[in-house]
Order: C-alpha cells, then structure tokens, then sequence
C-alpha cells in the first residue's frame, strides 16, 4: 500500500517537474514550416549564421495541420513563426486574431509587389506557384499515345473521355492547391459553369489526395495518367528525382501566394521579424527556387529551372479577396456537389 | 447468496485500499481521458449540434463508417479467431511461425499497411500487373476492407490467445469423454469459453475500425468516412469545431458497441481457473480442422509478409516500379534522422508501461462489486472511439497552460498515447478476471488478506500475460503512430513515424521505406527483450 502511494506520489512530482524543463535559455525562434525539409534546413542554418539565432522548426508538408496546431495552442503558442502554405491558409488564422501584424521594412527595400503582401500585414508572401497539368509519360506512351490522344492544352482537356478514371488532383477540402484550382474554374466559367465543369471532371477523377505532394507520390508510380498540380511540384519531381513526369502550364491558371506570418503571443516576438525580413532577402528565395523549383517574389532572382519565367504565364482573373472570404461556403458546396 | 454478496460489498467498501485505489484511478481517468475529451466536445457550440442531421455528407460518411465497421471487424475477428485457434493448438504446423507473422502488422505504421498494397496491388502493382498483368484499381472501400482485415486481426488474435491459452484442457478431455465429438468439443467447450475474448476482440476491432484513419486516407479514395472526415475538417479548414462535431458522431456508435459487449460477455460464467492446478496436455486436433486452420493462416501470412516486401525492396531499389536498381542511397538519408527513432522508443516504453499497469489496475477495480465501477468502465474503453487527431488536439487544449503544462514534453506523447490504448490492455486483463475463480480470492481473504493483498498474491502473477500483452502492443501502437504524434510533437521531441510520413508526403518513398525497416528492427528487439524479461519476471511468481 505504502509503494503505490509512493508511486503515485513519484509520478505526480517528475510530470510536474519536467512540465518546467524545457524553457530558452539562448535566442531561439520556434518555426512551423509547410515546406520540405531541405528548403526549410537550407534557410534556417543561414538565418542563424546571420542573425546569431538558433531555430527550432518543425516542418508539416500539411499547411491545414499546423494552421489548427496554431489554433490549438491559442491559450499559450509555442511557436513564433508560421512558414510556407498559401496565403489562403494564414488569413483566416490573421481572423481569429492568432496572427501579429508586422510591416516588413526588407520588403520594400527588395522593391517586393505589394499586391504579395497582405495590407494589414498579417502575412508577407515571400514566394508564388502556379497551378498545372502534370502527365505520366511512362503510361501516357502506353496508355494514350497508341490511341492517339492528344495531351492535353487547357483545363478542359481534362474532360476527356480517355481520362475517366485516370486523373488525380490534390482534394480541394485539405489542400490550398485543390481550393485554387476550383476557385479558378469560377473566375473562369462563372458560378453554374464551374460546377458544371467540376461534376464532370469528378467522373475522370480516381482519386482527391489529401496532400498536395501526395498526388506527385501516386503520378510518379504511375496511378494516374494525367493529374492537376502545382506545377513546381511536378518540374521538381522530374528535374530533381528524375520521375517520368510532363509538366504543363495551362492558360487561364491560377498561381499561390506563398506567406509567411508572425504567430501573436510567440516566445520570440523580435526573433520572428527578423525571420520574415530574413525571407524578404535574396538567399532564400534563391533556395527556394533552386530547390523547390518555387518563383521567388524577388525581380533579382533567377526564374526556377525548367520554368516559364511568371510574367509569361496567362492567369484567369482571380479575386483573392474573395476567394478566401468564401472558402469555407465553396468548400462545403463541393463536398455537396461532387460527394467525395 | 444475497446476503454473501452485501456482505463482500461492505467488506470491500470499508477495505481503504481498494477505496484509495479506486479513487486514484478514477481520478487518472478524469483527467487524462475525459478532460482532453470535453475540451474538444465543448469547442462547437450547443446548436452547431443540432445542424449535423441536415449535413448529407455527414450522414452519408455515418453510414459508411458503420458498414466498414461490421465487415471489416466481423473479417479481422474471424482472422484472428482462426489464427488464435491454431497457434494455440500444439500440433498445428508452423504455428510459431505464423503467431511471428500475424504480429507483424502491428510493427508497420498504419498507413505503410494501405500504402505497401498501392504498390503490391494498385495499377502499377507488382503482383496486380508485372505478375499477373491485371489493371486493377485498389482505392475505395474493396482495397480499405482488405487493408482493414490485415491492419487489425492481430489485435483480434491476441486478445483471443489471451483466453484461448487459459482454456484447460480437461474442460476439453471432459466434454470428449462425455461422447462429444470433436467439432462439438471446438464450439461447445474452446469457443464457448473463449467469448469474453471474442467479444471483447470485436469491440476493439470495431473501435479501431470506426477511428482507423490512417489507412483510410491512403486507400478509401472516394469514400466518405467519420474518422477521414474529422481529419478534413482539421486539414482543410483548420476547423475545430466540424471535427469536434464529426468526432461526437463517432463516440454514439462506440457507446452502443460498449453496452453489447457488457450485456453479452458478462452473461455467463466463464470461470476456468481454478484453485486446483492442472497440467494436461492438449488433446489432438481433428485433422480437418488443423489443416483448414494451416491453410488458412498460411494465405494470411501471405497478405502479412507482402507489406513487408514491399517495404523492405522499396528501401533497396532506386525507384518502385521503374528501376529496381539496387542502392544504399535510401539508408544514408534515413541513417541522418537516427535520433528520432530513440525518442520513438523511449515514448513506447512510457506509453506501454501506462497502458498496462492503468488497464491492470483498473480491469482489478471494475471486476470489484464497488459503487459506481461502470465509470472507470467506460472510460477506459473510451478512448477507443477517439480518433488520433481528436485525442492529439484535446490533449493540446488541455495541457497547454498550467497546471499540468505537459506540451513540447516527452511525457505528453507517451500519456496520450498510453491513454489512447488503455482499452487494449484494458480489455485483455479484464477477460482475464473473469476467469478467475472467486474461491481463490475468498480463500485468500479468508486467511486475512487485505483487497490489494490479493490484487498483490492472487491477481498478479495470472495477470503477468496480460500486462505483456498490453505493454507488447501498446509499446508497437505508440511507436508507429503518426495521428496523435502529428499535433503533440515539438521540434525537440520529434518522432521517427512523423519523420518517415513527411518524407511519403515529399515524394521521398525509398528513404521512408528504410527509416520504416529500421523503426521496424529496433521495436522487434524491444518487444523481443522485454518479452525474455517479463516471462522471466512472471515464472518466478508464484502460481504463474
């Protein structure tokens, strides 16, 4: 009797106890990154060297998950910065006042469009991707070319019949790339249009994935025939892993903005704006392009390989603004709509 | 008898340390199962309840949920019945063998399961096309039904050995000499007894099965499921509050599943464990039978090892499907994240070690005829209905501020995660104590034995099989999990299985495939080691 009071006892002290280990004692900044390993490690190191300030980051290829981390944690955030995803994904969290305004000095220096930085500040978009068709040529020579399809030009080739069962696109619920892209056809075609096209679509689709470089996984083994994604994903997965896969640029596409954002009431508050001017600089843009095959928002820096320089692609006119305030409506219509 | 009962009843209530016990367990309980739980239940607001019926998706996913639940548990409990039907026959052949295989799904992070079938079976499968030529397309709820069946009958199965291994064979030797013949002794006498296992397995299963949201994601394509919808709602919006609503949906159907299993497991007298000691050996097993269960097992083990080949030739072979190229290049970026597979580990044991001693602990109190045993009853088997995310999630608004601060701390992963599995040893040391017969604690409290005296002399040394059990799969589920570890892990506390699924997402599946074999080869040893410790341990008890 006398050991399990003790134990309980015991037991009560250490978690007690090790709650209170773990606090800073050197400058340190927490990041939540939704970008690969290597881009975020690259960039972290040569923020250190400059800035003398160690980061701790953990990187989620999942935007939406550390986007409700950020929320969970509202009573006490554990993190100071919030990196990578869409600027779909940090203005509503900038809504619900999880997010610090910051007017970065270094982005006006890089001489960066306004139109990539949020007017309040609450998120600075540091770089952009543009949506595309990515094709399978391994199973595209076997599947398509011995019936003499013809690859496909522009977001309604997609409608194929050959393609029934055969196209792959990120799931437009989980993931900001599939939001864009139904966001896009509505600019295109206009609101009954635009679902129109999406039902349809629907019965080529095999499947939605949850993440959006999921749907590279399954192209590069060959699941799908023809897909819709980020473009950069698919130059990467060709040019860097050297996967069987076409990357197709359409007209009327529709391109991310890539944020970066102060998370309010983060234990580093200096720390993490000297981590989003950092991002306003010339290095990791050029990371991020090399790597990530992203385009930076910088003039001065290099268009990714294996790329059309941005301003020569033709984009459909988007209206952010709104296409965020509606999200959670057009998402729930889709869910209606197509059912998956 | 009335009168026996009231007064065991008043003995125990007036024993303090059963009071003190019971008191400290509950409170464990509430604060580590039920308050994370209403943290998360009490984020939506009382009439974003009330709109859920007029959701069609919603609806539709209910649906879903619960015909995935019946087929996939009555096919994982099947599964595991037969398996635990053979490898506890000492005269099946190869019965070590495949009680060694039929583990293996447990070692593999859920979603490795469903994504190692894309590649055996998808349309670029190396058994669907380059063997057999087949264009086969897995994702739906055909490829989730069979990912489900392999991913969960070993749980099946070793709640089932748990009894079946207790059944003595003298029941058996009886009913045979009686003039039963032998499909009578099977269903009349083995199966018969073996039904709180049975049950108690189903509810598990069926739990596993409604929350199973790793390999849902992977494989269910199209099909709108409770668990995969919490996890979109989350993703997708970042909305709490959907999940929130979603999850509730998921705890009405668990709470059902819970009162069938009380109503038809504790019908019966099951006792087979006797003051009275017996050592004969187990009669033969019909012929038919043992080859039927041989068959059976060897095309399972089948299904088992292909997760495996998969995993492992994806971790030598430059590129699945395309070039099979022989490399290390995988193991050197797998090698770099090293550390993460002994945080991993240390988490397990922690995790293991909660999940046995709290479902010891607490299966001994519920089985006391004290007042109000049906809380701690239900919420040790609460957590089951609980997917990964929702407990992630609750366990961060809970414990994110003082007092117990327990967020970005070592101990926050292997507590939720201890907790989340406390319905597998729970369930285990619970139909352990129903076998047990009442004459060896009356005799022991009749020599002057106080209530944990006989938790201490009588229980413990039979319920060393059970807390193995827990621990073994409690130690495997905390290590390859990724559901929970997604919200809970900090960057100084990262974990292997979060690693490895980030290199899946970045297309990176031959340096997930080797960080997977190492994840797998080190929880082996662990398990491995602790099992030689513990069997020592419980042999040198007495009784054991």
């Amino acid at each position: 009797m006398k050991r399990f009071v003790v134990t309980i006892l015991l037991l009560g002290l250490m978690v007690t106890g090790l709650g209170a280990v773990g606090q800073a004692q050197q400058a340190k900044i927490v990041v939540y990154s939704a970008l690969p390993d290597l881009e975020t490690g690259l960039i972290n190191k040569e923020f250190t060297k400059r800035t003398g300030i160690q980061v701790e980051s953990l990187n989620v290829a999942a935007a939406g998950t550390l986007a409700a981390r950020i929320q969970a944690e509202k009573a006490r955030p554990r993190a100071d910065i919030f990196v990578g995803g869409s600027a779909d994904i940090h203005a509503p969290l900038a809504v619900e006042g999880l997010l610090a305004a910051y007017k970065s000095q270094a982005a006006a220096d890089a001489k960066v469009s306004p139109a990539y930085i949020d007017p309040s500040g609450y998120w600075h978009g540091w770089y952009l991707g543009a949506l595309g068709i990515i094709i399978n040529t391994d199973r595209w020579d076997r599947d398509m070319a011995p019936r003499r399809v013809a690859k496909p030009a522009n977001w309604d080739d997609l409608l194929k019949p050959e393609f029934r069962g055969h196209f792959i696109m990120p799931s437009p619920i989980t993931t900001g790339g599939g939001y864009i892209f139904v966001a896009a056809q509505i600019f295109r075609l206009g609101e009954d249009r635009a679902w129109q096209y999406l039902r349809a679509l629907n019965g080529n689709a095999s499947q939605y994935t949850p993440t959006a470089p999921g749907t590279i996984t399954l192209m590069a083994r060959g699941e799908g025939v023809v897909a819709m994604q980020w473009a950069h994903e698919g130059i990467g997965a060709r040019l860097a892993a050297l996967q069987p896969l076409e990357t197709i640029v359409p007209p009327d596409t529709a391109f991310e903005i890539g944020a970066v954002s102060i998370i309010k009431g983060g234990p580093n508050a200096d720390g993490a704006k000297a981590y989003v001017d950092f991002l306003m600089t010339r290095y990791p843009q050029d990371i991020n392009a090399k790597y990530g095959f992203r385009y930076p928002v910088r003039g001065d820096v290099p268009v990714p390989m294996g790329a059309t320089p941005f301003d020569q692609l033709k984009f459909v006119k988007y209206d952010r603004a709104w296409a965020i305030q509606n999200a959670t409506q057009i998402r729930n219509r889709w869910q209606q709509e197509i059912r998956r | 008898m009335a009168v026996i009962s009231l007064g065991r009843l008043r003995r125990h209530a007036a024993d303090p340390g059963v009071a003190v016990a019971f008191l400290a367990a509950a409170a464990v309980l509430g604060v580590f199962v039920l308050y994370p739980t209403f943290r998360v239940l009490s984020f939506p607001a009382w009439r974003d309840y009330v709109q859920i019926p007029s959701s069609g998706r919603w609806v539709q996913a209910a649906q879903n949920s619960l015909v995935m639940m019946v087929i996939s548990t009555v096919t994982a409990t099947l599964a595991g019945l037969f398996f635990a039907f053979a490898v506890t026959r000492p005269d099946v052949p190869g019965r070590r063998l495949f009680r060694s295989l039929a583990m293996l799904p447990l070692f593999a992070p859920p979603f490795m399961v469903a994504f190692a079938y894309i590649l055996m079976f998808g349309r670029q499968g190396l058994v669907t096309r380059t063997l057999l030529g087949l264009n086969v397309n897995i994702f739906g709820w055909h490829g989730l039904w069979l990912v489900q069946t392999v991913a969960f009958f070993p749980l099946a199965m070793l709640i089932i050995i748990g009894v079946l291994e207790s059944v003595n064979p003298s029941l058996e030797h009886a009913a045979r000499n009686l003039g039963a013949d032998e499909w009578t002794v099977v269903r009349t006498v083995t199966l018969a007894l073996a039904r709180p296992g049975i049950a108690g397995a189903m509810l598990v299963v069926a739990i596993s099965v409604l929350a199973d949201f790793g390999n849902a994601v992977v494989i269910a394509g199209g099909y709108p499921l409770l668990a995969t919808e919490a996890w979109f709602r989350l993703e997708g919006m970042a909305d709490l509050k959907g999940a929130a609503l979603v999850v509730a949906m998921l705890i009405v159907p668990t709470f059902i599943l819970f009162l069938l299993e009380r109503y038809v497991v504790s019908r019966r007298s099951y006792v087979t464990v006797t003051g009275r000691g017996s050592r004969i050996e187990r009669p033969p097993t019909h012929p038919v039978l043992k080859w039927a269960a041989f068959g059976f097992c060897a095309l399972m083990s089948v299904m088992v090892v292909l997760v495996y080949v998969g995993v492992i030739a994806g971790a030598f072979t430059a590129s699945w499907g395309r070039d099979w190229t022989v490399t290390l290049n995988h193991w050197r970026i797998a090698a770099d994240r090293i550390g993460t597979l002994w945080t991993s580990l240390e988490i397990g044991i922690l995790a293991g070690l909660i999940t046995g001693a709290m479902g010891v602990a607490t299966a001994f109190l519920t089985s006391r005829p004290i007042p109000l045993r049906q809380v701690p009853d239900f919420l040790a088997v609460l957590p089951g209905a609980l997917p990964g995310v929702f407990v992630g999630v609750g366990y961060v608004l809970a414990f994110n501020t003082p007092p117990l601060e327990l967020v970005c701390t070592i101990w926050i992963l292997a507590i939720a995660l201890g907790f989340w599995h406390l319905p597998l040893g729970y369930q285990a040391a619970g139909a352990t104590f129903k076998q047990v017969e009442r004459s060896i604690e009356e005799a022991a409290m009749n020599l002057g034995a106080s209530g944990m005296r006989v938790l201490w002399d009588v229980y413990l040394p039979l319920l060393g099989r059970a807390f193995v059990g827990a621990f073994t799969v409690s130690f495997i589920r905390a290590v390859t999990n990724v559901s929970i570890a997604v919200f809970l892990v900090c960057p100084g506390t990262l974990v292997a299985t979060f690693v490895i699924i980030n290199m899946i997402n970045n297309n990176n599946w031959g340096a997930a495939a080797a960080l997977t074999t190492m994840l797998l080869l080190i929880t082996v040893a662990a398990v491995g080691i602790a099992g030689a410790a513990f069997r020592r341990t419980v042999r040198s008890m007495p009784m054991a």
